[in-house]
């Protein structure tokens, strides 16, 4: 059905018009330069890579035999990422977001929160939740393996914690950037508290925290690395396990998996970002522009 | 009944007695025009009304109804007052027309054609049928004063307040914003302005309030406060502006 336009003039208004897209013609092309360049890249370096294989720089045949086995580790990478990236970011939302309250005992328990974690080495983290969490459930957790599996994901939580706590900074940053008129003009329509921040607020600050917000979670992808320490054979881990049976077959082993596991990092990492930068586009405002000197 | 009665209205800033027990009763579809020194307390005195600060003594009457008592919503009160800003306030990710939409939406729970059908007749009535689409930064600011007070109207407010709506304009804008508000006024609509424009004080307002230190000094007719003050603080301070 087409929406009923009540117009006093008696014209038909184009109140449903949406703006027109925002996506000017000049930044699809750019765009698609970037991305064309992208590819293009990628495949000349691959096939350079293959080249020194065949010209026996090194063993082509091992560098290939080893992606199907350091795919696993990649599918476990995306994985941890798929669960630490909205973990620490749905906590560090609401920490960020207390830490701009007006209570004083929220504020100070997001305060602490965030001092606590931000003081930690991720690796520290990990190892104290994957030791304390043996310690306390050893004992109630008869299953071996449960209680081990238990423990490798408490690891993971315990990264999703400290990357919340920078999150938690950025968010902040980001509602703190929001004049206090914004929320005066809303209030005065006769808006709650809540519905101030969540229409007028929230959408503000996200436009300005999204590229840090994009920073920290390239910065957490590589953390997740670190969970090899308590045993997760995710790509780092894998890595690891392959060096020491392929260094007996091949002195340059670890060359060649570490540059593999670069590259599923990259792609991991690429990934991502290339999201954050479609949501960034998707916040822009017309006319607000930044300045380009 | 008047619209709004403002009684002994008292307000603090720490050590800074700013609002020193204020009376005003502003009735139906009367313009009443507040003037006074920088610094007096005339915004104080505004956000007060609405509750955007509490007041710390007195009484704030709506239609009768004390509005500044524990058992009454905030929200409630300022949806029924519409503020304007010296300087504008828009929302500045929305579009001119979800500026208007959004207190409709979300405050007054009409569904969005609703909202839209409201907003953009309220967006004609200032002028502005024709840019809808526009984000407040591609508008000039006289345009954004316009949106500004097409958002207040579209809640149906009792009275609307405006706190030096022409002070933050280039002076080729300041017309189109006074021209709207003169409408307004000719339409019925109750207002409180704050402003030192004289042309619309003098033509628009029914009644001049003059306001230093935290209280109402003196009121009357614009020809009285104008022409025949009677209070040495209200010459004084006519004399300067009018010279
Ligand atoms: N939020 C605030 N905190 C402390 N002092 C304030 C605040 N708002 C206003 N004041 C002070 O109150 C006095 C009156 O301010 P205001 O109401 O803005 O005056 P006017 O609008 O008449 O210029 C000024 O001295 C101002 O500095
Ligand atoms: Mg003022």
């Amino acid at each position: 059905m087409a929406a009923p336009s009540i117009h006093p003039g008696g014209t038909p208004a184009p109140v449903t018009m949406r703006p027109a897209s925002r996506w000017t013609r000049a930044a699809v092309l750019a765009r698609a330069l970037r991305v064309g360049i992208g590819v293009a890249a990628t495949l000349a370096g691959y096939g350079f890579i293959v080249w020194l294989g065949t010209v026996g720089v090194y063993n082509l045949a091992y560098a290939k035999g080893l992606v199907p086995a350091l795919w696993q580790g990649f599918v476990l990478s995306v994985l941890i990422v798929a669960v630490v990236i909205p973990i620490g970011f749905a906590v560090g939302f609401f920490v960020g977001w207390a830490r701009t309250l007006r209570n004083p005992i929220v504020r100070g328990l997001a305060s602490v929160y965030v001092d606590f974690f931000r003081s930690m080495p991720p690796i520290v983290l990990i190892a104290f939740a994957f030791l304390l969490g043996l310690i306390a459930l050893r004992t109630t957790i008869a299953d071996p393996f449960l209680l081990h599996w238990i423990i490798l994901w408490l690891g993971v939580l315990a990264l999703a914690f400290h990357t919340a706590a920078y999150q938690a900074e950025i968010v902040r940053a980001g509602i703190l950037s929001v004049p206090s008129s914004q929320s005066e003009a809303a209030q005065s329509l006769g808006l709650t508290r809540g519905q101030t921040m969540l229409r007028v607020v929230l959408p503000q600050a996200f436009r300005v925290s999204l590229p840090a917000l994009g920073n920290e979670f390239s910065s957490v992808i590589k953390d997740t690395s670190l969970l090899s320490v308590i045993g997760w054979l995710e790509l780092s881990g894998l890595a690891l396990v392959q060096i020491y049976s392929g260094i007996l077959v091949y002195p340059l082993a670890p060359v060649v998996i570490w540059l593999e596991v670069a590259v599923f990092y990259f792609a991991i990492t690429f990934a991502l970002n290339s999201s954050v930068r479609v949501l960034e586009n998707s916040f822009k405002v017309p006319g607000l522009e930044a300045a380009r000197l | 009944m008047s619209t709004l009665s403002i009684r002994a209205v008292e307000k603090w800033y720490g050590a800074l007695h700013v609002l020193r027990g204020v009376d005003l009763d502003v009735e139906k579809s009367q313009t009443v025009c507040i003037i006074g020194p920088s610094g007096s307390g005339k915004s104080t005195l505004l956000r007060c009304t609405n509750l955007l600060v509490a007041p710390d003594g007195g009484e704030i009457l709506l239609d009768g109804v004390r509005v500044n008592s524990p058992s009454i919503r905030p929200e409630w009160v300022r949806q029924q007052i519409g503020m304007v800003f010296q300087s504008f306030h828009l929302f500045t990710h929305l579009t001119a027309l979800r500026n208007v939409t959004l207190g409709l939406v979300r405050v007054k729970k009409l569904d969005r054609t609703a909202a839209e059908a409201k907003a953009l007749q309220e967006l004609e009535r200032v002028g502005l049928g024709a840019k809808l689409h526009a984000y407040p930064a591609q508008l000039s600011g006289g345009q954004q004063q316009r949106v500004a007070i097409a958002r207040a109207l579209a809640m149906d407010p009792k009275i609307l307040l405006f706190d030096e709506p022409t002070s933050a304009l280039d002076p080729e804008y300041i017309r189109e914003v006074l021209d709207v508000m003169a409408q307004l006024a000719k339409d019925g609509m109750t207002m409180v302005v704050v402003s030192h424009e004289m042309s619309f004080a003098r033509e628009v307002a029914d009644r001049i309030v003059f306001f230093d230190q935290g209280q109402v000094v003196e009121q009357g007719t614009p020809e009285e406060i104008f022409d025949r003050p009677g209070h040495d603080r209200t010459k004084a301070f006519v004399g300067k502006i009018l010279r």
